[in-house]
């Protein structure tokens, strides 16, 4: 059924109704945005697990990762455009990577935690090294389906900064050709998401 | 719950009074954050668009509530449909849509936010009446034949709980689809202010020339996030 669903997502991009006033040609996908964005994936998906490694399941009860995870990724976006110095041009992408990071690392750091199985009474009891192996194996294990899970997560996220900083990058790209009705670009994002909700799938049939 | 509930009043309450010739006032006791470009005061204004955004929130919470009980009674059939659904979170769906038509009048962006943040609490919503499905209790009232008012004054309360530990998850969420597509321009016309509007006017200038109401928009901001973290975490 879910399949289904796509499907009608795929009809739906193939046949977007409406026209631009004045024909506009499709944008051209930003591929000098793709190194930055492959930088931000890679830093969250060392940076996240690192954090659930050393701290372990319990830091999904931490009250300050709470606080940090709470606020909404237009006020990272707003804090930097206030804080940083307007001497130094515009945020750019370094200021972009900082406010993406600000906004997605508590969550994905949380997400993991809460994967992650209880450890008492082992493997506590078998000490400390025990404990570090066991983390390194369950990380090693959720990696993969955390990725794919939360891509779209992170592409909701970067269309919002990109928005507030005037950056364009991945997230306008889906924005802008739903705006230009560009039905095949369209249709190429929409076969994407539904590939990753298959592979999301597939992973969530296996760990059951 | 209810105080979230108590600020679907505030959109009753009517915009402000323009007045442009006192607009850009700076701070003084009469006005302690001063007025904003048309004339407004600045405090009064930063009240009334986070008293409409609460309140707005609280509308759209209550709709999708309403619409992930009728999934998680009904849609039993339909897992997989409502699985797909949350795979996307809805601003992803939200933002293009808006941008296409040019930005999204309050009615029709309270309706998709309700609809699309429904699927999300299905799951949560399902554990729970399954677990009342498959009570004695629940068999007994079925068993004895007893009329629907009287069932739902019993199970009313028991509900009423359920739904209030979901509730704010659902507020949230609206609160920052709603506040997130308002700072991006593509949210309800100038008839409806709201705490992202206000950012909206804010934000482009807060790095060159900042003004005590975008400091205090992103104060506010802050403080309804973290009201929303329990205090019993450890």
């Amino acid at each position: 059924m879910g399949l289904g669903v796509w499907a009608i997502g795929l009809a739906l991009a193939l046949g977007l109704p409406g026209a631009t006033w004045k024909q506009a040609r499709p944008p051209l996908f930003p591929w000098e945005m793709l190194g930055p964005t492959l930088l931000a994936v890679a830093a969250l998906s060392l940076l996240a697990p690192t954090l659930a490694w050393m701290v372990g399941p319990n830091l999904a009860q931490r009250r300050s990762l709470a606080l940090l995870e709470a606020p909404p990724d237009l006020l990272w976006a707003g804090l930097l455009l206030a804080l940083w110095p307007a001497a130094w041009g515009p945020p750019g992408v370094m200021g972009w990577l900082l406010a993406f990071l600000a906004a997605a690392l508590p969550g994905e750091a949380r997400w993991l935690a809460q994967a992650m199985p209880g450890e008492r009474p082992f493997p506590l009891a078998w000490g400390k090294a025990a404990v570090s192996r066991v983390r390194c194996l369950v990380l090693a294990r959720l990696w993969g389906r955390w990725i794919v899970a939360r891509l779209p997560v992170w592409l909701t996220a970067t269309l919002v900064l990109e928005r507030i900083l005037g950056m364009p990058g991945l997230g306008t790209d889906w924005m802008t050709r739903v705006v230009v009705r560009d039905r095949a670009g369209l249709s190429l994002w929409v076969l994407a998401l539904a590939l990753l909700w298959v592979l999301s799938q597939s992973w969530e049939g296996e760990a059951a | 719950m209810r105080w979230r509930l108590a600020f679907l009043g505030a959109l009753l309450i009517p915009e402000l009074a323009l007045d442009p010739f006192r607009g850009g006032l700076t701070a003084t006791l009469r006005h302690p954050f001063g007025t904003d470009d048309l004339g407004r005061d600045a405090l009064l204004r930063l009240a009334l668009a986070a008293a409409h955004s609460l309140g707005f929130a609280s509308g759209c919470a209550l709709l999708a509530l309403s619409l992930g009980l009728l999934l998680a009674w009904q849609g039993q059939r339909f897992l997989g449909l409502w699985s797909a659904l949350r795979s996307l979170p809805p601003l992803l769906f939200l933002l293009p849509m808006a941008a296409a038509m040019g930005g999204l009048p309050a009615l029709p962006l309270g309706l998709l936010l309700g609809g699309l943040i429904a699927p999300h609490l299905e799951p949560a919503l399902r554990v729970r009446i399954n677990h009342f499905r498959h009570s004695p209790a629940w068999a007994v009232e079925r068993t004895l034949g007893a009329p629907w008012p009287s069932t739902l004054r019993r199970w009313a309360p028991w509900g009423w709980q359920q739904t209030a530990a979901i509730f704010p998850s659902a507020w949230l969420a609206a609160l920052w689809g709603e506040a997130t597509l308002s700072t991006l321009g593509l949210g309800p016309g100038p008839g409806h202010d709201s705490l992202g509007r206000l950012l909206a006017e804010e934000l482009p200038r807060i790095g060159s020339d900042p003004s005590p109401l975008g400091w205090a928009a992103l104060g506010t901001v802050l403080l309804l996030a973290w009201s929303s973290v329990p205090r019993a975490t450890a």
